[in-house]
């Protein structure tokens, strides 16, 4: 009896305990991350629902539908990322590094799906390893880098950290996946930045990376060695010189910025949005969304859009900073770059300042990889600033 | 390394600033400063203003047959830089169309054009055969093309219509505005692939409206029938024939010979496309005479019994006139004057009314000036004003010589006479659908009292006179012969041609007809007694026949 009353106290206190350290939890969770996250999915699904209400005809839903669908999946991903302790990820960053590799490699094995091959047709799901890569590809480079973190200013450091890098990029790009492999790109940069790798090594980098850009894209071309697929290299191009052939090569961006500059201030609204219904923007409800966003929104829909992404990348940020350990910032920074530089790069895409690359906008093109994997990394940050040293 | 992670934060952040402000910049410069000019670029890629044309109306003659009318017919274009395989193109052309393929491939092949006709208003059954075969880089679009049923039948009457859908000549172009209609204008808008999937109407096209003419397609292509014949048979150069109604001034043919096929106009020569007998003008010679009898009579000057003494020739100013044929010193009636066709009678008569009196005549009669019928290019003639004329004016005019008119201006005069004196406007339409006929603007020339007895001397001068060859069974004919020489190009007269033509009114008690018959330069005899008046002669037999005109004379004449 007195062991069963003690058992009992004991196990209320283990109770309290439990329920004090889930109520920390609780409380130390980036809340305005959250909301705004939340805020910016919420928004996206409206977007969605306008812009491919007259996609399917006799199913104006069928988008959202299953975008929404990918939005519950995503965020039990997020609950689960921000349960995990990141540490686990800094222990094991060569088994995700090899199972990242892994699942790109095979990617490239089963049949293309529209004429490439970035899909594994799950039945169900057709699920896109690069997207999650680029959350994991993330996880993997900033473990090695945190176990070299003395070493950091060694040249070899910085060399493998490449070397292992160039793998999945170089996968990806023979998806072929051009965009993708430039958000790989930009997290390298981007984990080796915060790592704290030496400017001289940044520097070099740099400079490797834009003789890599003239060689492909000019030198070698020229001289009679093509590196990337004919269609790739226009793309590429062609927004430096958006007017030379407005049916053919630079068809896309030249209806994108029709559809921005039609939707004016207050936007066309979901009927009149004809560059978009009448299906005269090409992938209107996945790369070329903001697009068509902006048509039938406007200048007001298009900038409240971006001032939530705004919101989430300086949140984001913060997060870097109060980061308990070098592998968590890291982390933290990879992320939150690698989201940053795929918003500049669609948007400006649609825009006409960057060239296409077939870059989704982040929480809101139609598509269940971008989106799970896009929520599992907030729910990564958000674990990392749980499990913060200190507050502010 | 938390310190260095801090630095490089602020310099993500300052970046993260950057990227920001680069896409809001962006954002309000493409939907703000740009917004006009790409949203109505967006607009014209969607939406496309076309214009559906108008059928146009159908001519009509008065008994109902169309002479004019639009069928549909499919015009057939390429664009060449869409054609595959130019060779086989040109030969399914060849084969379908039954073009030239060696004519078609140059420009099939020239990819330098985005846009040729291949074939305007072709044959829809021959074009729906090449729409079949499914060729890249071909076109076809519905087009109304006009035909011309009767063929050669009132063609330089009718005129006809350009390629485009517009009245070129003849009652195609005076009439243009009603046979139109207004085509109607509506907005599609299409989807990228070029498919319409809306269709905004802003104005509905107004159909043509018909025109129904006062010709006859039978007495017009009798008419016709009969001056071939004659060109034929006296190898003259032309002839033209007007039938009209006196009592209306409606015409019910209007004929020159040779003419055209009207639906091969373009290939006719231009000479033949005229209708001289509205646009031309020839010096009418003898059948003018009736102008001066008619102002010698209403001036009370003469009766028709009043007798003249007079000699073979006669000096005006400068000039010896002399009757046509060689005679002694005759003792004439005015109405033996008209008869015989005195030169010197008429110039006796003019002289008596002088040269004032009988200018006034003139332009009563309407020489001069436009007689308003209902076709366009109407020449006014040439009529010299009294204070213009020189000493031998007065020997020339009144025997319808120094004096240009129009066959259509003689025949109304004529008309005039036969329908007791009041002159009808001559025309030949007699109303357009939806509309109220035409005013006939009728104004008395002379009295009735002498409109009759112009009418019993006409009628003389088929009974005995110079046009006797005009006669026919069972009906009176009244009538004037006239046999002009043609002036040549230096003022003087051409000798060796003439305008041998006729004017008569039947049946002559009550009459139904005007026919005037004029024959351009006819060769082996130049007298309208002799070449006109048989051919005048056939059209009024036919005409009478025809209309089932009852005969107004026992028999003979």
């Amino acid at each position: 009896m007195v062991d069963y009353v003690s058992n009992s106290r004991a196990a209320a206190r283990a109770r309290r305990r439990e329920a004090a350290e889930v109520a920390s939890f609780v409380r130390r969770l980036d809340w305005i991350l959250l909301g705004s996250v939340a805020a910016l999915v919420g928004y996206g699904l409206w977007a969605i629902a306008g812009i491919t209400h007259h996609d399917v005809p006799g199913n104006q839903g069928y988008y959202l539908t299953r975008q929404s669908v990918y939005v519950v999946i995503g965020v039990l991903g997020l609950l689960i990322a921000t349960l995990i302790d990141p540490d686990l990820y800094r222990t094991r960053w060569r088994v995700i590094f090899g199972g990242t590799s892994f699942l790109i490699a095979i990617v490239l094995l089963a049949g293309p799906i529209r004429g490439s091959k970035r899909w594994l047709d799950l039945g169900f799901f057709r699920f896109q390893p690069s997207e999650f890569g680029k959350v994991l590809f993330v996880l993997a480079l900033a473990g090695f880098l945190a176990e070299r973190s003395r070493r950091l200013h060694e040249v070899r450091t910085t060399l493998t950290a490449i070397g292992l890098a160039s793998i999945p990029i170089f996968l990806v790009f023979l998806q072929p996946d051009f965009g993708s492999a430039l958000v790989y790109c930009a997290a390298v940069g981007a984990v080796l930045f915060v790592a704290g790798t030496p400017w001289t090594h940044i520097a070099a980098l740099a400079a490797g990376a834009v003789a890599l850009t003239v060689l492909v894209l000019g030198a070698l071309p020229a001289a009679g060695v093509p590196i990337l697929k004919d269609y790739q290299q226009k793309r590429l191009t062609s927004f430096l010189n958006p007017d030379q052939d407005p049916g053919g090569t630079t068809y896309n961006i030249t209806q994108s910025k029709n559809a921005i500059g039609a939707g004016q201030l207050r936007g066309r609204g979901v009927d009149n949005a004809t560059q978009t219904t009448l299906n005269f923007l090409p992938e209107h409800h996945t790369d070329f969304v903001f697009a068509s966003l902006a048509e039938e929104r406007g200048f007001v829909g298009a900038s409240l859009l971006l001032m939530l992404y705004l919101l989430v990348v300086w949140r984001g940020l913060r997060i870097v900073t109060l980061a308990r350990d070098p592998f968590s910032a890291i982390v933290a920074g990879g992320l939150v770059f690698a989201l940053l530089f795929q918003i500049f790069v669609n948007v400006g895409m649609t825009m006409g300042i960057a060239p296409i690359t077939g870059i989704p906008l982040p929480f809101v093109s139609v598509g269940g990889s971008s989106m799970i994997a896009n929520l599992i990394a907030i729910g990564i940050l958000l674990s990392i600033h749980v499990r913060a040293r200190a507050r502010r | 390394m938390n310190r260095l992670v801090n630095r490089r934060i602020r310099l993500f952040l300052a970046a993260l600033g950057l990227a920001f402000v680069g896409l809001l910049l962006r954002a309000t410069w493409l939907q703000a400063v740009r917004a006009e000019s790409l949203s109505s670029l967006g607009q014209t890629q969607q939406r496309q203003s076309v214009t559906i044309p108008a059928g146009r109306g159908t001519l009509f003659d008065r008994s109902g047959l169309e002479l004019a009318l639009g069928e549909q017919a499919t015009t057939v274009y390429a664009n060449p830089m869409q054609i595959t395989n130019p060779r086989r193109a040109a030969l399914a052309v060849e084969r379908t169309l039954g073009l030239n393929a060696d004519r078609i491939f140059p420009t099939l092949v020239d990819r330098t054009h985005g846009f040729v006709y291949v074939a305007r208003q072709a044959d829809p059954a021959q074009a729906a055969a090449l729409q079949r075969l499914k060729l890249p880089g071909f076109g076809f679009y519905p087009e109304e093309r006009r035909n011309y049923p009767q063929r050669s039948v009132a063609s330089q009457v009718l005129g006809f219509v350009g390629t485009d859908g517009n009245g070129l000549s003849g009652l195609e172009l005076q009439f243009d505005h009603s046979l139109a209609g207004r085509a109607g204008k509506e907005t599609i808008v299409k989807d990228p692939s070029g498919r319409v999937i809306d269709v905004q109407g802003e104005r509905p096209e107004v159909p043509g409206r018909d025109v129904y003419l006062t010709l006859d397609h039978s007495i017009q292509a009798n008419a016709e029938q009969v001056l071939r014949e004659t060109v034929h048979k006296w190898a003259a150069k032309s002839a033209s024939a007007i039938v009209l109604d006196p009592r209306t001034g409606a015409i019910l043919a209007m004929a020159v010979q040779p003419g055209f096929d009207a639906n091969r106009f373009p290939s006719a020569p231009s000479d033949l496309q005229r209708n001289r007998t509205v646009t031309d003008t020839y010096e009418p010679g003898s059948t003018f005479k009736l102008i001066t009898v008619a102002g010698a009579l209403s001036e009370r000057i003469v009766t028709p019994t009043t007798r003249f003494t007079l000699p073979y020739s006669l000096q005006v100013a400068d000039r010896v006139i002399h009757d046509a044929e060689k005679r002694g010193i005759v003792h004439y009636s005015v109405a033996q004057i008209l008869a015989h066709s005195s030169n010197i009678g008429a110039i006796t008569l003019a002289q008596m009314l002088g040269r004032t009196r009988l200018s006034a005549w003139i332009t009563k009669f309407g020489f001069g000036r436009t007689t308003g019928v209902d076709f366009p290019g109407e020449s006014p003639g040439i009529v010299l004003p009294p204070d213009k004329w020189s000493g031998s004016t007065i020997g020339n005019v009144p025997i319808g010589q120094g004096i240009a008119v129009t066959p259509v201006q003689m025949a109304a005069a004529y008309a005039a006479i036969a329908n007791r004196g009041v002159w009808s406007r001559p025309h030949l339409v007699d109303h357009v659908a939806g509309g109220a006929r035409p005013s006939l603007n009728r104004r008395r020339l002379v009295s009735p009292k002498i409109a009759k007895q112009l009418m019993s001397m006409l009628k003389d001068v088929v009974a005995e006179g110079t046009g006797q060859y005009a006669a026919m069974p069972g009906y009176q004919v009244a009538g004037k012969t006239g046999t002009a020489q043609k002036p040549d190009s230096r003022g003087g007269y051409a000798t060796g041609r003439y305008v041998a033509s006729f004017v008569g009114i039947v049946p002559a008690s009550r009459p139904r007809f005007v026919i005037l018959v004029a024959v351009d330069e006819p060769r082996g005899a130049i007298w309208g007694g002799t070449v006109a008046a048989p051919a005048f002669q056939q059209i009024a037999r036919f005409d009478l026949q025809y209309l089932e005109v009852p005969p107004d004379a026992a028999s003979g004449h």
